[in-house]
């Protein structure tokens, strides 16, 4: 059965085009221009995955507030965020909401289908028992490349999308410096530097969170990141 | 002309208001001493009538015709007490300049007449060569054909003839007088007399019974320098027969003794200006200045008009008054005088007023007072009354030049303080003077108003790159999701050609927007970033080398003799900026240059120098050069808004630092000052 998409975009233009470029990959799409009628629908049934606009034409927060009512409905409904808004400040907020990523719209469509798709594959992973494949171990990380979910010491890391893929790609290969484009090609995003500074940043409190000493991604000035394994 | 200069000039009109005051001192003054001059005028002209009554009393004075012989009269000094007869002048106890001077032979002849009781003195000191005593021949004929030097007293009272008293000597000391009249020729033994001689010739000193004597008085001098020759007369009158000598008048005396009040001098003259009666003496009292007016007295003096030396308005020693005032009155006219002491703070107030009858001059009455010589201090009102002018006038002056000063000041903080806030950005400070009501406080409030909305209109300006870019998004997303839809459409080449090109374009413009939107980005960092402590020295050696990776051809050489430099911050972010300054390094300079990074110590600074070969920066550019959208390039490279340095400026400054640019020998020099962290 197609997955069910919805979309709440209130530029009419971006709607229709996601609408279009979602429904070429085979999936249902439902569109709405803002949060009420959203909502509405949802009271009958809840998409599969919903991608989100922060500012919903007079409804400036619109998204946040819908993402929280979401997640009040489903826990794990993945709720990505798409955005022209790129502060900092925004990200940090979505993603506390517990939207599984955050994007701006300066993300082409092959990356952003390239989340959706790995959403879904992580939705069905974790649906069935775990694989003794798919899992990578490095010291004190436990990487599921199936769930895309991350472990520290055994306790697990909750990562955003983008945030796994960087740690996995630099993980993969531990002590190899990856550049900025490798980690853009790794994250199927267009990052610049501060994007990715606050990124490690982010990654790296998420583990600090669990593990005051972490210090295992290394920041070489000039070249990229490594992880580094004891 | 600075403000101040200005000011300082308006305030100097002040300084008219201490002159005012002088003029008041002065005006005062002269007013007072005219009231004072008036009121002795006026005791001078009752006197002078009083006096006028008494014409008897007075000498007759001169045939008009001889007017002018007035000074060959003699004037016979009251003295103090008999002098002996011993030839010598000091016990006269007159001034040496009562002597009166005549040309002789061998040199100036001085002498002088006295009168005590009923004798009168004569004292006669001649210069002489050469002294020829006489025999008892010469003694009597002094007309050849043998001559002796011999002094001559010729004594007149008309109608009656002429006679001489004749002294010679045959020896130096006491000697024999003779009377030479047309009788003949006879000792006179109720004289006595004492020839002495001295290193310069001799002195005759000798004492005559009044009634011997005439009115008219005069002296003859014969010099010989040798018994044969014949003797040189020197005359003491040019007429045919002498002048009438002058005494004082013992009635006119009396009376002006019972006229004269204490602290009052008052002098009777002749017609000639002889003096013929004197009374009273001037006190003493007010020829004292208090002591603590010393200062005052001494800026008074300075300021009042003077007077003549108070020692000329004393009573002349030859017994003839001639200043101008006595002058004055005796040819009819009344006149005052001023005298005014150097030091002692004394003065004199004097008029002379004619004493006559019906239009005849008999003589001057001259009344003289001693005064304070600063009439206005004697006023004790008055004087507290200046003193206080004074005061004030040098508070008020003091005032408005401080005032002056102040309001110059208070105008050069303003403006060096809108400087600064212009120079520094900080746009929104409060200037000085802000609450004054003042129009200088307008001045301050109206020059805040300009700043703030300067410091808005610069603000606005930062921003708009980034909400142009937040703005532009939207549309970019319509643009390039449309045109990855069309990809997916069936296409022929030319189509798919067309959208590549679009999407290239689009894609050019995605990064513009990022670059745009960059320093906003950095600004959140370092709001947000917690800063950590890092070694600068070793970021930017593995920043240098990895530049040697992405620019190849380029050389990068990095010197510095610090072993370690701790700063406080994000490396991330500073390497952001070394990125900039080395992307704009490497667009100034040419393939195989090479760009040198150098860090160094500087007190508690650490300095970063970026500098590169190239074409030096337009000197007005310098400053603007790291302001947002400001760009020296030419319109060729489109990749550069001018974001760069600015993004590379937030970043300095987001670490308490600055950011400079140098021309430097053949190339450009950017500077980043850090502070360095303490080395604790």
């Amino acid at each position: 059965m197609a997955k069910r998409i919805a979309i709440i975009e209130d530029e009419a233009a971006i709607r229709d085009n996601y609408a279009a470029a979602f429904k070429r990959e085979g999936y249902n799409v439902d569109a709405f221009d803002a949060r009420e009628p959203a909502l509405n629908a949802f009271d009958s049934r809840l998409p599969d995955l919903v991608v989100i606009d922060v500012n919903l034409r007079d409804d400036i927060e619109g998204g946040f507030e819908l993402c929280r009512e979401l997640r009040a409905r489903s826990a794990d409904l993945p709720i990505i965020f798409l955005t022209a808004r790129d502060s900092e400040f925004d990200a940090v907020s979505g993603l506390r909401l517990g939207a599984d990523d955050y994007l701006t719209k300066d993300i082409s469509l092959p990356h952003l289908m390239a989340r959706i798709a790995a959403l879904f594959r992580r939705l069905d992973a974790m649906q069935k028992p775990q694989a003794a494949n798919s899992s990578i171990r490095r010291g004190d990380l436990a990487i599921d490349t199936e769930r895309m979910t991350v472990h520290w010491r055994d306790q697990a890391v909750g990562l955003t999308l983008t945030e796994f893929w960087l740690v996995h790609v630099m993980a993969r290969y531990p002590g190899h410096v990856k550049n900025r484009q490798q980690l853009m090609d790794a994250a199927q995003a267009v990052l610049d530097d501060n994007t990715i500074t606050s990124h490690i940043k982010r990654i790296r409190r998420k583990f600090m969170a669990i593990d005051a000493d972490f210090n295992a991604i290394e920041t070489v000035y000039g070249m990229g990141y490594r992880w580094l394994s004891d | 002309m600075t403000l101040k200069r200005q000011l300082l000039l308006v305030s100097l009109l002040a300084l008219l208001l201490p002159w005012a005051g002088c003029e008041f001192i002065r005006e005062t003054e002269s007013a007072l001493r005219t009231g004072q001059q008036q009121m002795l005028a006026g005791t001078a002209r009752a006197l002078a009538s009083t006096m006028a009554t008494r014409g008897n009393d007075y000498p007759p004075g001169l045939d008009p015709s001889i007017d002018s012989l007035a000074g060959e009269q003699h004037y016979i000094h009251a003295l103090a007490k008999p002098p002996t007869i011993d030839g010598y002048f000091d016990d006269w106890l007159l001034s040496p300049d009562s002597l009166r001077s005549m040309r002789g032979a061998d040199g100036p002849i001085q002498m002088a007449m006295g009168s005590y009781g009923r004798m009168l003195y004569l004292y006669v000191d001649v210069r002489d060569r050469n002294v020829v005593y006489a025999t008892a021949q010469t003694m009597i004929l002094d007309d050849g054909p043998r001559y002796a030097d011999r002094v001559s007293l010729v004594s007149l009272d008309p109608p009656e003839p002429e006679v001489q008293f004749v002294f010679a000597a045959e020896a130096p000391g006491a000697i024999i007088s003779y009377r030479k009249d047309a009788f003949g020729f006879e000792p006179e033994p109720g004289i006595s007399a004492r020839w002495q001689d001295g290193p310069l010739g001799y002195r005759l000193e000798a004492q005559i019974p009044r009634n011997l004597l005439g009115r008219n008085l005069g002296l003859i001098i014969g010099n010989t320098s040798s018994e044969s020759q014949r003797a040189t007369r020197s005359s003491s009158y040019s007429g045919p027969s002498p002048a009438p000598a002058v005494a004082l008048s013992k009635s006119l005396n009396a009376a002006v003794a019972e006229l004269v009040q204490p602290g009052m001098r008052i002098i009777i003259t002749d017609a000639s200006g002889w003096r013929i009666a004197a009374g009273g003496e001037l006190s003493a009292a007010t020829t004292t200045g208090s002591p603590e007016n010393g200062w005052s007295n001494r800026i008074y003096d300075l300021l009042v008009e003077g007077g003549e030396d108070a020692e000329s308005a004393e009573p002349d020693p030859s017994g003839r008054e001639q200043q101008p005032y006595v002058s004055a009155a005796t040819s009819g006219r009344e006149m005052a005088g001023w005298f005014r002491g150097e030091q002692s703070g004394r003065a004199i107030v004097a008029v002379a007023a004619p004493v006559g009858n019906d239009g005849e001059v008999l003589g001057a009455l001259i009344v003289q007072q001693g005064t304070d010589a600063i009439l206005s201090l004697t006023n004790e009102g008055l004087a507290r009354l200046i003193n206080l002018t004074l005061i004030v006038t040098l508070l008020v002056a003091g005032a408005l030049i401080g005032y002056a000063s102040w309001l110059s000041r208070r105008i050069r903080r303003l403006s060096i303080a809108a400087e600064d806030a212009l120079l520094n950005e900080t746009l929104h400070a409060a200037l000085p003077s802000a609450l004054a009501v003042d129009e200088i406080g307008d001045l301050s409030r109206s020059f805040s108003n300009v700043l703030r909305q300067l410091g808005d209109y610069n603000a606005y300006l930062r921003s708009l790159a980034s909400k142009l870019s937040h703005e532009l998004r939207t549309p970019l997303a319509i643009v390039t999701s449309s045109l990855e839809n069309l990809e997916h459409e069936d296409l022929n080449a030319a189509s798919a050609g067309y959208t590549a090109r679009a999407r290239e374009g689009a894609d050019r413009l995605r990064r513009i927007l990022s670059a745009m939107s960059e320093a906003s980005r950095v600004e959140e960092l370092m709001e947000h970033g917690d800063p950590e402590s890092f070694d600068l020295r070793a970021v930017l050696q593995s920043t240098v080398a990895a530049y040697r990776d992405v620019y190849k051809d380029r050389k990068f050489e990095f010197e510095t003799s610090l072993a370690e430099a701790k700063v406080t911050g994000s490396p991330e972010l500073l390497i952001q900026m070394l990125d900039k300054l080395a992307d704009n390094a490497v667009d100034f300079s040419d393939s195989g240059d090479t760009i040198k990074l150098r860090l160094e110590a500087e007190g508690n600074h650490l300095l970063l120098a970026v500098t590169n070969p190239g074409p030096p920066l337009p000197e007005k550019m310098r400053t603007q050069l790291f302001d947002s959208m400001v760009s020296v390039r030419g319109g060729e490279n489109t990749r550069h808004l001018g974001l760069g340095l600015y993004v590379a400026r937030l970043i300095a400054e987001g670490h308490g630092g600055s950011i400079s640019a140098e021309n430097v020998e053949g190339g450009v020099s950017f500077v980043i000052q850090l502070p360095a962290q303490d080395s604790r």
